[in-house]
């Protein structure tokens, strides 16, 4: 396992009694990359992330954060990463500020305090209101600052903008952006697709316990199927384009226009259509949802291990 | 572990100023009505005069009139009981309870090792029950300065020592229950039967002696109450926190392996116990 990577998992299975949670994950998260995990609820996001943690324990497979293994050195990885959980719940008696100095203590007192307010009046955060005060939206910004107060050099953060408002949304992304350009290698999962589609540098789709897809979101855009209208100056046979590998003729009018579906690269067609006279092309691009529901439409996932 | 201890103390400041209020009034109360409640003309008599399996109960009510029989009976022939109530709802909830809110993932995901953890609440546990039966010492030493209780400090203090490993015992067995049954409710009712249990055992013990073979074997058999202000059973004490530190190791030693729950996960149930209740249900809809 090399130096470069921040995250590294083999084969991480991970059951719960009969449930198998995990099937076999393989990740790698190389150092200073934004990486989002995609993936409805229950498909295996939050079991990861807190198997990174040694929070819970795997049943089979390997880990290595920050070159760590974080079953042997926990206490090593925890001290350099900040954890945002998705089901995030505080001490109802206590104030912002009194949790905040809490998670300080627990850290040795590291986190520079003016650095703290800093994040709370970015955030809009109170420091003087009891948690048991504040809504959904504020108690994830005390899960935020709590997370980033330290400088970490690695973020593992479960749904970091969950019950957020949009502008609220927007300033989280600019911290995690600021982080990176820090340094920090930030790895966060959420069921939000346009929240990966801006932040991340790569995603990794995980469907029942198994990752489906790994790649730069522009990646997979570009490998999934896509539609494409094709015009032509005369009419054609355009039977020789479906015979293409990976394209399938859907419909033609008149020989002068045909719907092709195209799947992974186009360049097979490409090269194909330089035989023939083509007046225009017209490419329906699927967004990042429509090839998420596509990993979720097929049918069961095969189990790695 | 210093940052769980203070956290543990702060988190159960509010039960630890109820609890010594309510001890510190009470012992108060005890001590400063010594000398009437001994004074009233025919008590001696009145006491002799309960019916014996009521006396035999609580262990004899004849020495009421000293200050040992009274210390014992008024006091702490059943504050293993009262202040137990305290120690297995603090020793059942002292880690579970925040797995089961959820904040326990947090506070792990922090640099401090489940060691430190799981040693920081107990001492916090450990001190919070020091604090109480201090207060409680307080109550009484005070006040017996102006009655005719002819006790020393380190009289009075003796008495407390067992009843500390009394609620040691039993707050260690919550958490250790806690870490193995499903929920810290039934760790608490499981550990809270025991303990009022065993104090019922032991003195229907003095009423039917088939009893005392069984009530030898538990810890609130050899426990001495007031009786200990002439000197310790040193064995019991030992043997009684050698057992607790068993309780204390296999709790650990089972917090070091758990995965920890987030809140509104579930735990274990008793597939057996399961069936046995729905076959019962369904035999009577039958």
């Amino acid at each position: 396992m090399t130096d470069n990577l921040a995250i590294v998992t083999r084969g991480l299975v991970k059951a719960y009694g009969r449930i198998r949670a995990l099937r076999g994950v393989d990740l790698e998260v190389e150092r200073g990359e934004l990486f989002g995990f995609l993936g409805p609820n229950g498909a295996g996001k939050t079991t990861t992330i807190r198997c990174l943690l040694d929070l819970i324990r795997p049943n089979a497979g390997e880990i290595r954060v920050l070159g760590l293994d974080p079953q042997r050195n926990p206490v090593d990885v925890r001290r350099r990463t900040g954890y945002l959980p998705g089901e995030l719940s505080m001490e109802d008696g206590l104030k912002v500020e009194g949790q905040l100095r809490y998670y300080n203590d627990l850290r040795g007192n590291k986190a520079d305090w003016s650095y703290v307010r800093e994040l709370a009046r970015r955030l809009e955060l109170d420091l003087n209101v009891p948690i048991k005060n504040l809504s959904k939206g504020n108690k994830q910004k005390v899960g935020v600052v709590q997370a980033l107060m330290h400088r970490p050099e690695l973020l593992l953060l479960d749904e970091p903008t969950a019950g957020l408002d949009p502008l609220m949304q927007q300033e989280v992304y600019r911290l995690l952006r600021e982080a990176q350009a820090g340094g920090a290698t930030i790895f966060f999962s959420t069921h939000i697709i346009s929240e990966v589609e801006t932040l991340a540098d790569r995603v990794a789709i995980i469907r029942e316990g198994v990752i489906v897809e790994e790649a730069e979101p522009g990646r997979l855009v570009s490998m999934a199927i896509r539609r494409l209208w094709i015009r032509f100056l005369e009419p054609v046979d355009p039977s020789a384009l479906g015979e293409v590998e990976g394209v399938t003729l859907l419909s033609q009018n008149d020989g002068q226009r045909v719907l092709l579906q195209v799947e992974r690269e186009v360049d097979g067609l490409i090269k194909a259509l330089a035989a023939f006279p083509v007046s225009d092309i017209e490419i329906e691009r699927p967004s990042l949802e429509e090839i998420f529901l596509a990993y979720y439409a097929a049918g069961p996932v095969e189990e790695v291990n | 572990m210093l940052a769980e201890l203070k956290h543990t103390m702060r988190s159960r400041r509010g039960q630890l100023i109820g609890w010594a209020i309510g001890i510190a009034l009470y012992g108060l109360l005890m001590a400063s009505l010594f000398d009437s409640i001994v004074g009233i003309e025919g008590f001696a008599e009145m006491m002799a005069a309960y019916p014996e399996d009521l006396a035999a109960f609580f262990g004899g009510l004849t020495a009421i009139t000293t200050p040992r029989g009274y210390l014992d009976i008024y006091y702490f022939n059943y504050m293993p009981v009262i202040i137990g109530i305290f120690a297995v709802g603090v020793g059942a909830g002292l880690l579970v309870s925040d797995e089961e809110k959820g904040t326990l993932d947090l506070i792990l995901s922090h640099p401090v090792s489940r060691t430190a953890l799981f040693w920081g609440r107990v001492l916090g546990f450990l001190a919070t029950t020091v604090l109480i039966l201090f207060v409680g010492w307080l109550s009484w030493v005070i006040p017996v300065q102006g009655t005719e209780m002819d006790l020393t400090w380190i009289e009075i203090l003796r008495p407390f020592l067992p009843l500390f490993a009394i609620l040691v015992f039993f707050g260690m067995l919550a958490l250790l229950l806690s870490l193995v049954l499903p929920s810290v409710r039934a760790a608490g009712m499981l550990t809270g039967g025991l303990l009022v249990g065993n104090y019922l055992l032991v003195g229907l013990a003095n009423l039917n002696e088939d009893l005392k073979a069984f009530t030898e074997y538990t810890p609130l058999y050899y426990y001495q109450g007031g009786k200990a202000v002439d000197g310790l059973d040193w064995a019991w004490l030992g043997g009684l926190a050698a057992v607790s530190v068993v309780f204390m190791l296999l709790a650990w030693w089972r917090f070091q392996r758990r995965d920890i729950r987030v809140a509104g996960e579930g735990s274990w149930r008793a597939p057996a116990l399961s069936r046995i209740f729905r076959r019962g249900r369904s035999l009577q809809a039958g």
